[in-house]
């Protein structure tokens, strides 16, 4: 049978919708490494709780993720289109995010919008997820939603549109440089946090009168340590998602500057074991130094597409030894934040920034009229991006605490919120066995005290 | 009739309804009304949660 042979046209064609099929399947796979993170969030927040608080954490995790995907498609991903200039919106250029938009649902001719809006939403819902650990075991579950609907589809994504958007002025004016989300994502949300863990105050049994402190476990280091290392694998989907794919040319990163997955292989498995091996010089232990591989690669994240790559290790250990202190700082000061989310994001994603304006300033911007990256522009950007995430966070929770609906009442807290708000049981046997177990104490074999308390049939 | 095309010639929006502003519309409220309706039950679960007798002091 003989073949026809393709005109130029027909292979152009070809290639083109090569290009754009493989440009869907790249963010694809993205997107679901990306939820790899929400699983490993998920894990990690449950080992952090105390056995009574387990589930909790976890309905609390799962419902942060709920809630963004709907609310980001009503407005989230119009203020990331609309807001790129300040806070006058371009109502012509985010026509076409509105939710009512053609390209806003199945369409054939538009193989874009909808990956590119997925792979937001993946970075929408690690921003909640960020706070969601720090609130664990007292904060009300309707109150964490409005919060983490106010900051993943609110306010992270206009520090999006300033700081990681081709035409953001953070970037057109100042020269602002960030590929790997170290400001939109990981500072407003480490800042967000803190406003609000400010105002939800510390759980029961935290910190004692004198002002002394008690550390509170979690009923599962393993579980929280292994959901650390879920989250490290999904971040390579996150950095996956902050190129961009040309289709027949060379990638970009989100500024438009050229860029390679191979800079950021180098510089994210280099800040990763740098944060890593920090964390274990001033902590010893395994969440922190978990925590420490993430603080990493946060750190580096502004300049992933730049660093040399041992210095991208110097800067992830340096700011994971760091990172510890900081969360002592805070709990020292009657901060209890469960999970250290502002250690780890809020002060990693700050840090890296300015770090960065030391060690990538001079690169040159391609946007006509932009600044080189310079480091009043990556300090400020930082400065900016803090308080775009700190302002709301404690203004919106200091709303709330004055209308009480921030924090669950002393009695459901001390109980447990399993036992309160959860239809299920973490470990049923245990908990109904746990009254039958014998334990040494101080050379006494005596009965145990219940661990948990089992639900009425 | 949900579907916006009849045919295949020229096609490119093709989710339900996109013809037609007025369902489509509707359609967003109802989704933004049920979204708003999930964190109203959330706070009346509370509620009813805090008062059980269950756990009562």
């Amino acid at each position: 049978m003989e073949q026809a042979t393709p005109t130029l046209e027909e292979l152009q064609q070809l290639i083109q919708m090569s290009n754009t099929i493989n440009m869907e399947i790249f963010y694809w796979w993205c997107i679901a490494l990306m939820m790899v993170i929400h699983a490993g969030f998920l894990s990690y927040e449950i080992g952090a709780s105390r056995l009574k608080n387990a589930l909790t954490a976890g309905v609390k995790n799962i419902l942060a993720f709920a809630f963004i995907v709907p609310t980001f498609f009503f407005f989230g991903w119009w203020i990331y289109n609309g807001f790129s200039g300040g806070l006058i919106p371009d109502l012509d250029g985010a026509a076409a995010s509105l939710p009512w938009a053609s390209s806003m649902g199945p369409n054939i001719t538009d193989n874009a919008t909808g990956i590119f809006w997925a792979a937001f939403v993946l970075f929408a819902a690690t921003t909640a997820s960020i706070m969601s650990g720090a609130l664990i075991e007292r904060t009300r579950m309707s109150a964490f939603i409005v919060l983490a609907i106010i900051l993943g589809s609110g306010v992270w994504i206009l520090g999006a549109a300033w700081s990681w958007h081709p035409a953001g002025w953070l970037t057109t004016e100042w020269g602002f440089h960030d590929v790997g989300a170290a400001g939109c994502v990981h500072t407003i949300a480490g800042f967000f946090t803190l406003g609000v863990v400010m105002n939800v105050g510390a759980r029961i049994g935290r910190f004692n009168a004198d002002g002394s402190s008690n550390n509170i476990v979690g009923h599962s280091m393993p579980m929280s340590v292994i959901g650390l290392m879920l989250v490290i694998v999904g971040f390579f989907g996150f950095l996956g998602g902050c190129i961009i794919y040309n289709g027949g040319g060379q990638w970009t990163n989100i500024y438009g500057q050229p860029a390679t997955l191979s800079a950021f292989a180098f510089n994210t498995l280099m800040g990763f074991s740098g944060g890593l091996i920090g964390a274990y010089l001033t902590t010893r232990e395994p969440f922190w130094m978990m925590s420490g591989g993430l603080i990493g690669i946060v750190s580096v994240a502004p300049g992933l597409d730049v660093y040399y790559p041992p210095l991208a290790f110097v800067i992830g250990m340096g700011v994971a030894a760091a990172a510890p202190l900081v969360h002592k700082f805070l709990g020292k000061r009657g901060i209890d934040d469960a999970v250290g989310a502002f250690a780890v994001h809020g002060f990693g994603g700050f840090a890296g920034l300015v770090l960065s304006g030391i060690f990538i300033a001079g690169y040159p911007n391609v946007i006509e009229g932009s600044p080189a990256v310079n480091f009043l522009g990556q300090t400020g950007g930082a400065i900016v991006l803090a308080a775009l995430g700190f302002i709301p966070g404690y203004f919106i929770s200091l709303l709330m605490k004055k209308m009480g609906v921030l924090r669950v009442p002393a009695h459901a807290e001390e109980r447990g919120l399993d036992l309160v708000e959860v239809p299920a049981q973490a470990y049923p046997e245990w908990a109904i066995t746990g009254a039958s177990i014998t334990t040494v104490s101080e050379g006494e074999v005596r009965p145990n005290t219940i661990i948990g308390e089992t639900k009425p049939a | 009739m949900s579907s916006p095309i009849s045919s295949w010639e020229g096609a490119s929006t093709v989710f339900t309804f996109a013809d037609k502003p007025m369902v489509l519309g509707f359609i967003l409220v109802v989704a933004v009304a049920l979204t708003i309706f999930a964190i109203y039950a959330t706070v009346r679960h509370e509620q009813v949660s805090y008062k059980s007798p269950m756990i009562k002091k």
